[in-house]
This record gives structure tokens, sequence and C-alpha cells, in this order.
């Protein structure tokens, strides 16, 4: 009985196989014109959990990219400092070797002691320079001068907890460096072996001892310069890696998300066709009747 | 045999023939009518009187033929079969459309949903850790948390709005069901009178199955054939119809209820609660249904996720928030404020960059712990991004199968109603055939009668001339 066909059912049948022929028409050129594989949750869940997991990862991993940069930028301002104050350094240890020489008048060595306070002067502007208006000695303390006082001046800053870059998700770096470590504070601090050398040389008392403290106040700067290289290393080793994830997320979510160029592109073509199969075989279906030949 | 007779057995063949083609005139007619059933001219051959005392012995011819009715060729069971198939088609488009405007509402995944803004936000701490010193990055960080709050509020009130939109549309459908079930009984009244006349009600019958194809489209429901031509419908073992008399069906509540209150079929003289056998109004009950641990109504359910995922940002970022210390010098303070019994809606963040605790307190006035954990509470495997991909994941997992099942059930009402028109559509070929035999029949049956008016010519006109 099923097998009757009417002219009701050709009709019906053909309309549904153009509707059917059309929706899947549209589908593909919609895909076409976006390339979107997942353009609601439902017509992939699994993926759309993926695309989500990946869209997260990607932000995160861009987030970390500023953070290296940010760093680097700190970093370098760290190793720039610690540059100047070893220059220093360099020209107190000249004068140091300069005034051991035992026939220095004591008018030449008052000129020495004069040229040393003002270039432990200038160690004390270095140890509290900024970036960004930040201290770069002083963590995160938000002291103007975090070398303060009179000579030789402490370090007020101690204690504070250091400045950190997040650089991947389970990393962080420190972008400063500590004050207290490389120029010390108070007593014993390199201001004051500068200091202390500045007056035994008016007082025209021996500087010999003085040279090896000079020495080990230099190492102190030079160790503190090192570490910020070594930071800046992996934090270059780190932008690397982030460079390489961002492609590698990058090239993952467009699988996860987008659509073969090419596939579709052949999808929708031979769409196409069969929609002008359909067409044709619905013109020619449901032009004859009997009544095409009677009389 | 009377002389006659013949005369009269030609007639009765011309009447056959003659209806017979208006019946074709009429199927024809109604070639393309969305809801007309084929109709035939059922008729017999009259047999010969029978031979009493007086018969004639001889053998006799019948007395030709009788159309006995014009019969409509339905099939009961075809039709209960599309109105099955139209009961789960409906409850299953309904359930997908509501389905697909949850998906609608999430926004995922694309740069407009909620996800996308809990990177944002995230993101927004690590740039206020970079810059502890400066109010921009705080107030870039309060402008990203109000982006996420306001996506959180606005999909919530979006799925109040679809919530809303659905049970005016399930009251709509409680309305059309009303409508149909008095017009059936209307049609089972005049169907009654019809066939107790000895009349032909085919038409009314079409009609009224169409409006019985709708009760069922909207409320499931069975329909029982009564001798007596009328119908009976039952919605969950219940008479909507009987004969003439009608029951009508509402729904619980007030056209004003709001996402969360409870919606009922219920039956009105005498009172009591419906229970549907599928059809658009039992889709929409169940996505209108509310929320029930995960087994409730899909859109309830969808706005209790919004809710729980609220809840659980809040809780989440409040709780590191409160190991640092505010701009002001205040500890301990909440990040995001939750008011009133909806937590998607009443989630709300600081006004005041003072109001941002980046830092712990003794570590230093630029201290940025706190934002830096903050910010890592988007990485974990108890993050509020996981829960939200989950809920996404969910709600898609939920939708697809929806379309599935729509997919399905479209495809067996549409396997149905064509079995059932491979039955009773009218094909012009059969009906130009039925044309062509019954106006032959309507020639030979003229041609007899000329024949026999010539023979009785003879007989009255040229007999008995002999002679003249």
């Amino acid at each position: 009985m099923l097998n009757r066909v009417t002219n009701l059912t050709m009709t019906a049948a053909a309309q549904r196989t153009l509707q059917t022929q059309q929706s899947k028409l549209a589908d593909l050129q919609d895909k076409a014109s976006t390339l979107n594989k997942i353009s609601r949750p439902s017509d992939d869940p699994a993926a759309t959990a993926q695309a989500l997991e990946t869209r997260a990862l990607q932000a995160a991993n861009a987030q970390y990219g500023r953070n290296i940069d940010d760093g680097n930028t700190w970093l370098s301002a760290a190793d720039s400092a610690l540059q100047q104050a070893s220059n220093v350094m360099q020209r107190i240890k000249d004068l140091t070797v300069q005034a051991g020489n035992g026939t220095l008048p004591q008018s030449g060595k008052d000129a020495i002691a004069n040229e040393l306070d003002s270039l432990n002067q200038d160690l004390i502007n270095v140890a509290n320079s900024k970036h960004l208006g930040r201290n770069i000695f002083a963590g995160n303390s938000d002291k103007a001068t975090p070398f303060d006082g009179a000579m030789p001046p402490t370090f007020v800053a101690a204690g504070t907890s250091p400045v950190e870059r997040r650089i991947s998700e389970t990393q962080t770096v420190r972008v400063d460096a500590d004050g207290g470590t490389i120029f010390g504070s108070g007593t014993g601090s390199v201001f004051d072996t500068v200091n202390k050398l500045a007056t035994d040389l008016r007082n025209g008392a021996d500087t010999m001892p003085r040279v090896s403290e000079i020495d080990d106040a230099y190492k102190k700067i030079v160790n503190g310069r090192a570490d910020v290289g070594a930071r800046q290393a992996q934090l270059d080793r780190a932008g690397t890696v982030n460079t390489g994830m961002e492609a590698s997320l990058d090239a993952q979510r467009t699988g996860i998300e987008k659509a073969d160029l090419g596939s579709v592109i052949m999808d929708l073509k031979l769409q196409e066709t069969n929609y002008q199969v359909a067409l044709a075989a619905t013109a020619r279906v449901l032009q004859p009747t009997l009544m095409d030949f009677l009389r | 045999m009377s002389t006659f007779g013949a005369l009269n057995t030609a007639y009765r063949g011309l009447t056959a023939a003659q209806q017979a083609m208006t019946v074709a005139g009429q199927n024809i007619a109604n070639a393309a009518t969305d809801g007309y059933t084929r109709q035939r001219v059922e008729q017999s051959a009259i047999a010969a009187p029978a031979q009493g005392l007086n018969g004639s012995g001889r053998p006799e011819v019948g007395q030709g033929v009788s159309v006995d009715s014009i019969a409509r060729l339905g099939n009961t069971t075809l039709d209960a079969s599309v109105r099955s198939a139209s009961a789960q088609a409906g409850y299953a488009s309904t359930r997908s459309a509501a389905l697909q405007g949850i998906e609608g509402v999430l926004q995922e995944p694309g740069d407009n949903g909620i996800s996308t803004a809990l990177q944002g936000f995230w993101a927004a701490w690590q740039g206020a850790a970079r810059q502890p010193d400066d109010d921009g990055p705080k107030g870039l960080l309060l402008t990203a948390a109000n982006s996420l709050t306001d996506k959180i509020s606005t999909g919530y009130q979006a799925l109040q709005a679809q919530w809303s939109s659905v049970r005016a549309k399930a009251s709509d459908a409680v309305d059309a069901v009303n409508a149909a079930a008095s017009q059936v009984a209307a049609y089972n009244a005049t169907i009654r009178s019809t066939v107790a006349a000895g009349g032909t009600a085919n038409e009314l019958i079409d009609a009224r199955a169409k409006l019985t194809e709708t009760i069922a489209r909207l409320a499931g429901g069975t329909v029982r054939e009564q001798p007596d031509g009328t119908v009976d419908v039952h919605i969950g073992g219940n008479a909507l119809v009987m004969g003439t008399s009608v029951r009508t069906l509402a729904l619980s509540g007030q056209s004003t209820d709001a996402l969360g209150a409870p919606v009922q079929l219920l039956w009105k003289n005498p009172d009591g609660v419906a229970s549907t056998d599928g059809g658009e109004i039992a889709g929409a009950l169940s996505v209108l249904a509310p929320a029930a641990g995960g087994n409730g109504g899909a859109i309830a359910e969808a706005a209790a996720s919004y809710n729980g995922f609220a809840s659980a940002l809040a809780t989440a970022v409040n709780a590191v928030h409160q190991t640092g210390t505010t701009g002001s010098g205040t500890t301990g303070t909440d990040f995001f404020t939750v008011t009133g019994p909806s937590a998607a809606l009443g989630i709300k963040g600081p006004i005041s960059t003072s109001a941002v605790a980046l830092g712990k307190s003794g570590a230093g006035a630029f201290d940025t712990s706190v934002a830096d954990a903050m910010a890592q509470l988007g990485t974990g495997s108890t993050s509020p991004d996981k829960l939200w991909s989950g809920i996404v994941t969910g709600i898609g997992v939920q939708s697809r199968g929806a379309q599935q099942r729509e997919d399905l059930a479209a495809a067996t009402q549409a396997s149905a109603v064509t079995g059932r028109a491979s039955q009773t559509s009218v094909s012009l070929d059969e009906e130009n055939v039925n044309l062509l035999t019954n106006q032959h029949a309507y020639q030979a049956a003229a041609r007899v009668m000329t024949a026999v008016d010539e023979a009785l010519d003879v007989l009255i006109n040229r007999t008995g001339l002999v002679g003249r």
C-alpha cells in the first residue's frame, strides 16, 4: 500500500529533497565564508571544550609574553645601573692604588680624598636609581631613596618582597636586584668603605688595608651584575619558549576551530552540483501527467 | 422481467457513471488540498428479484447497479501514526529550539563570551601587578571585572527573557488546544447528525482529522473513533473531547511568572493536574521546569549554572583577595560583592581602585603577590575557567542530543506523513483513468438505453401492421 505514488507524494518528496539540499548548501556556504568549524557549542561539544582551553592558554601565554618584555626592561635597567657602579668602583680602585704611593704629598692625598667623596656620592645615586619611577635595588618598597641618611647611608627597604614577573604558569623571575646584598647597609657597606678610605687619606693613615676591602665591595657589585645577567638569560630563554608556544597554540586553535579551506570549497562545489541535479530532476519529474497524453 | 426493466437498468448505469465522474471531479479539484482524503464511489450490482410463487421460473438478469456510498479512503492506523509522530516531533523541536536559544546566550566559543572576559580579567591582574604604583592598570582591572560581571548578569537576564518567551508560547499552545478541542466537538455534532441522516460527511471528517492532528502536535493525545461517527480525544488518559462535550486545559500560575516558578498543565472543570503524552506543550513544560540539581528544566538549570559560576568565581577571587591589603590600607576585604537571591545578577566588582588589594602588608608598598596569586586562579584544575568550560560543554552536549532527537523525530514524522499521503492523496493519473472508464460507461449506458428504446419502438409502433 505504501508503494502508491501520487502527484502529492511526488511533490512533497521533491520539496523535501530540495529543502534538504538547499539547507546543506546554506550550511556549507556559511562554513566557507566564515571558515568556522564550531559556531556554537553543539556543533562539536568536545572540540568546544578544547577550543576554550586553548583560547585560555593563548591569553595566558600572551600575558606571560608581556611580562617577559616588561621583565627585560627591568633587568636591562638594573644591568646598566650596575655597570655604572662598577665603572665608578674601577675608578675608586685606581685611586686607591695611586694613594698607596708613599711619595704622594698630603695635598695630593686630599685631592684624591675629595674625588673619592664625589665618586661615593655617584655610587649612592646609582644605588638609588629608578626604573619607570620604581626603585631598582629596593624590591617592592616605595621609599624615595632606599639608601638614606648620613654617611654611611643605611638600606631602609630591607625585608620587602622582591619584584617578580611571572613568565610561565609555574615560573616567576626576580627582575630587580637586592641593594642590601650588593651595596651593603650602614657600617660595612661599600659607601662606608669608600668613606673610611677618604678619611684615612685625609688623616695621612696607611691605606693599604683598605685595598682588600674595596676589592671585596667591587666583587659584590660584579656578582650582583652576573646574577642580573643570568636572570636576563633566563628571561631570553623564556621569551623564545613563549614565542614558540604562541605559534603552536595558534596552530592548535586553528586546527580545532577553523575548517580546511580546500575541503570546504570541494564540499561546496559538490553540493552546488547536487542541488542543481535535484532541481533538474524535480523539474523533469513534476511535469508529465496522464492529461498530457489524453485527448 | 418487465418490459421497461432494461430501460431502468440503463438509467441506473447512467446515474452511477455520472456520480463516479462527479467524485473524480471532486478528487481532481482537491488534488492539492491539504488534509483532503480521496473518495471513491462504492457501487454494487443489484441482484434479480427473488423468484416468488408467481415467479416466471426462467433465469433472470440482475437489475443494474446501485451506488451504495461515497467512501473516504482514509486509514485510521496511518492517521494515528501521523499523530503520534507529530507529537514526538513537536516535543523534540520545542526542546531543541529552547536549548539552541540557551546556546545562543552563551556566545561560546568567541570573543563575546564569558571565557574571553575571564581571560581578560586574569590578564588585568597581571597588568596591575606590573605597575602597582600606577592607578591606570588598576582602573583597567576594574573595567575587566565589570565586563565579566556584566556578561554574567546579561546572560542570566537573557535566560530569564527566554523562559518568559517559552512560557508565553506554551500558554498560546494551550489556548490553541482548547480552541481546536471545541471545534472537534462541534464537528462531532455535525458529523453525527449527518451520518445518522444517511448523508456523507467525508469533508467534515477531513477537517476534524486536521484539528486532531493539531491537538496531537501541541499536546500529544490519542483519538478513539466511536460507532456514531464521533471521535473522543484523550490527553494523558483523560478525555479532552468526548462526543460533543469539551474539557479545557490551562497553565498553572500567572503569565507574569518569572524564571524558576513551577509550571504545570491543569484541567479545568473539574480541576486537576494533566499529564501530556508529548507534543509542543510537553516539550515547553520540560524546559520550563524549575532547577532540580541538574535534572530540572534546561533553562532553569542553565540559570542555576550561571549562579553557581558567579558564586564560585566570587568565592575563589575573594579568598585570595582577603589575604591582601587594599590601597586604602584595609585587609580581609572582598573583591566581588554578591547580593540578592541570584548570584549571577548580584555579583559586582569594586567601584574604586583604592579597594583593590594587589599585595600583602609588610612586604613593601608595591608588593604584588596577591595579584599574581589571583592571576594563577585562572590556570588551576578547579579554576572558574574550567567550571565555565564544563558548563558550556554540558549545554552543548544537551543541545546536540536534542537536535539529533529533533532530526530523528522530523524524519519519523516525514515518513509517517508520506505513508499516509501515499494512501490518501489524489493521484491525477488514477482519477483520469476513472474519468475515462466512467465516461465510457456513461456512453455505453446511453447506448443500451437507445437500443432498448429502438427495440421497444419496433414492438410498439411497428407491430401489428400486417395487412394494412
